[in-house]
């Protein structure tokens, strides 16, 4: 009676370890994927092939796309403590990583908050010369 | 007064008998080795025996064992080892044991003469026996303690050896995750008004399942907080962490282990009083022998009536 309760133990934590690993490696790459919807929305903002409406409609399916990506990077529990140079990364600036949480927590246009975060603000834009370098 | 009889004959026989068996209890006090001698006695435990062990590893699975379970797992193993086997049957003497030395106070009240000697005789070899039972319990008890206070000191290094292993780039990778997941929460609801609520598209597939998910996760992890196995230690009402409630285990081994010296001690103390009294019990059996009149001269006339009988 006891070997088959232990049995049954066994059994049960080796499910456990199976469900654990399977769902790690379900996780894996949630970076990569946030990074190249994120470059693909920059390039949406710099496209000079796109109309106004159509970039604004593209805008607006990467950015539902992106929130999603952003929360399951923030979600992700392989990734913590994980120190190599694409999280570490990832994590060493928030409001470029999770663009569309950090410009919506700071009510600004994502467009506008990326440029802010680089540097580059109208004032910086209007008041820059011309001239060699 | 040994009357010249058939019990004195024996009495005689045994008189030797007892009085080395005495003096050998009396080498308890210089700590001679004793040879059981009176068949009353306890026998020793074999030397060729196996001694009872009790080895336990600590495993990571040990270590990952959450802390109210740590201590039972512990405590079960031993319990299934064979030195808690002998210590439970050295119990089981030991209470035989204090059973005995009551009968034989009980009778010593009643007997007089040759009978109370060979009884006083017996119940020193009777409480020889029992020291000797109590040490060998003292013994095992000791190894049961250091064991136990060295196994709680691996898992506790294991334990600080998981955190010391960590970098300070890690430690602040893990810092700024924290960072970054205390500043998303605390968005959380903003990012949803903003985003799902604005009629552009409704909420993603993704964050309805998330949402179901998380009540049941939550639920399962309120089950989980509540499970009694799962259950955080606590000291004076307050929790504390595993490594504390590692570090009192080890101390309370170490608490028992400082007892344990103190009852050898006692044990000690009873040991040298056994010996006293039996050196006590010889000094009168040698003024009860010369009283008796063993070495002096019969006169022949008084045998003279074996002869005249005829």
């Amino acid at each position: 009676m006891n070997t088959i309760i232990k049995n049954t133990i066994h059994s049960a934590l080796l499910a456990v370890v199976v469900t654990i690993g399977v769902t790690g490696s379900a996780f894996a790459g949630t970076i990569e994927n946030l990074e190249r919807e994120r470059a693909i929305l920059i390039e949406t903002f710099f496209s000079p092939t796109l109309s106004a409406g159509e970039r604004n409609e593209k805008v607006a399916v990467a950015k539902h796309r992106l929130v999603d990506l952003e929360r399951m990077v923030l979600r992700d529990s392989s990734l913590a403590g994980k120190n190599t140079p694409a999280v570490s990364k990832a994590f060493s600036n928030y409001d470029l990583t999770f663009l569309v949480h950090a410009s919506i927590e700071k009510e600004k246009f994502i467009l506008d908050h990326w440029l802010e975060q680089l540097g580059i603000t109208t004032q910086s834009v209007m008041t820059a010369r011309v001239g060699r370098r | 007064m040994f009357p010249i009889t058939q019990n004195s004959v024996s009495g005689d026989r045994s008189l030797p008998r007892t009085i080395l068996s005495i003096f050998a209890l009396a080498g308890l006090l210089s700590g001679t080795l004793m040879v059981p001698i009176s068949a009353g006695a306890a026998t020793p435990p074999a030397e060729t025996e196996q001694a009872p062990n009790w080895r336990p590893t600590a495993t990571e699975r040990l270590v990952k064992l959450p802390s109210a379970y740590l201590n039972k797992a512990v405590e079960r193993d031993f319990k299934d080892s064979g030195l808690s086997a002998a210590i439970g049957n050295t119990n089981g003497k030991i209470r035989a044991k204090e059973r005995t030395l009551r009968d034989f106070q009980a009778a010593m009240d009643k007997a007089e003469g040759e009978v109370l000697t060979e009884l006083k005789h017996q119940f020193l070899a009777e409480k020889q026996a029992y020291i000797r039972l109590l040490g060998a319990r003292q013994d095992m008890s000791r190894q049961h303690l250091e064991t136990k206070a060295k196994i709680y000191g691996k898992i506790l290094r294991k334990l600080g050896n998981k955190g010391s292993g960590q970098s300070s780039q890690k430690a602040k990778l893990i810092e700024r995750q924290k960072t970054a997941r205390q500043r998303f929460e605390g968005a959380l609801a903003q990012v949803d008004v903003k985003i799902f609520s604005s009629g552009v598209a409704g909420e993603s597939k993704y964050s309805a399942e998330f949402a179901k998910n998380v009540n049941a996760i939550e639920r399962l992890i309120q089950a989980l907080a509540k499970h009694p196995m799962n259950a955080e230690p606590e000291l004076n009402g307050n929790p504390i962490s595993k490594a504390d409630y590692l570090r009192g285990l080890v101390a309370n081994a170490e608490a028992d282990l400082a007892i344990l010296d103190q009852e050898e001690s006692i044990l000690g103390y009873m040991a040298k009083l056994v010996a006293l009294d039996a050196m006590a019990l010889a000094e009168n059996l040698e003024d009860v022998t010369s009283a008796d009149g063993g070495n002096t001269i019969v006169s022949v006339s008084s045998a003279v009536d074996f002869f005249a009988s005829q």
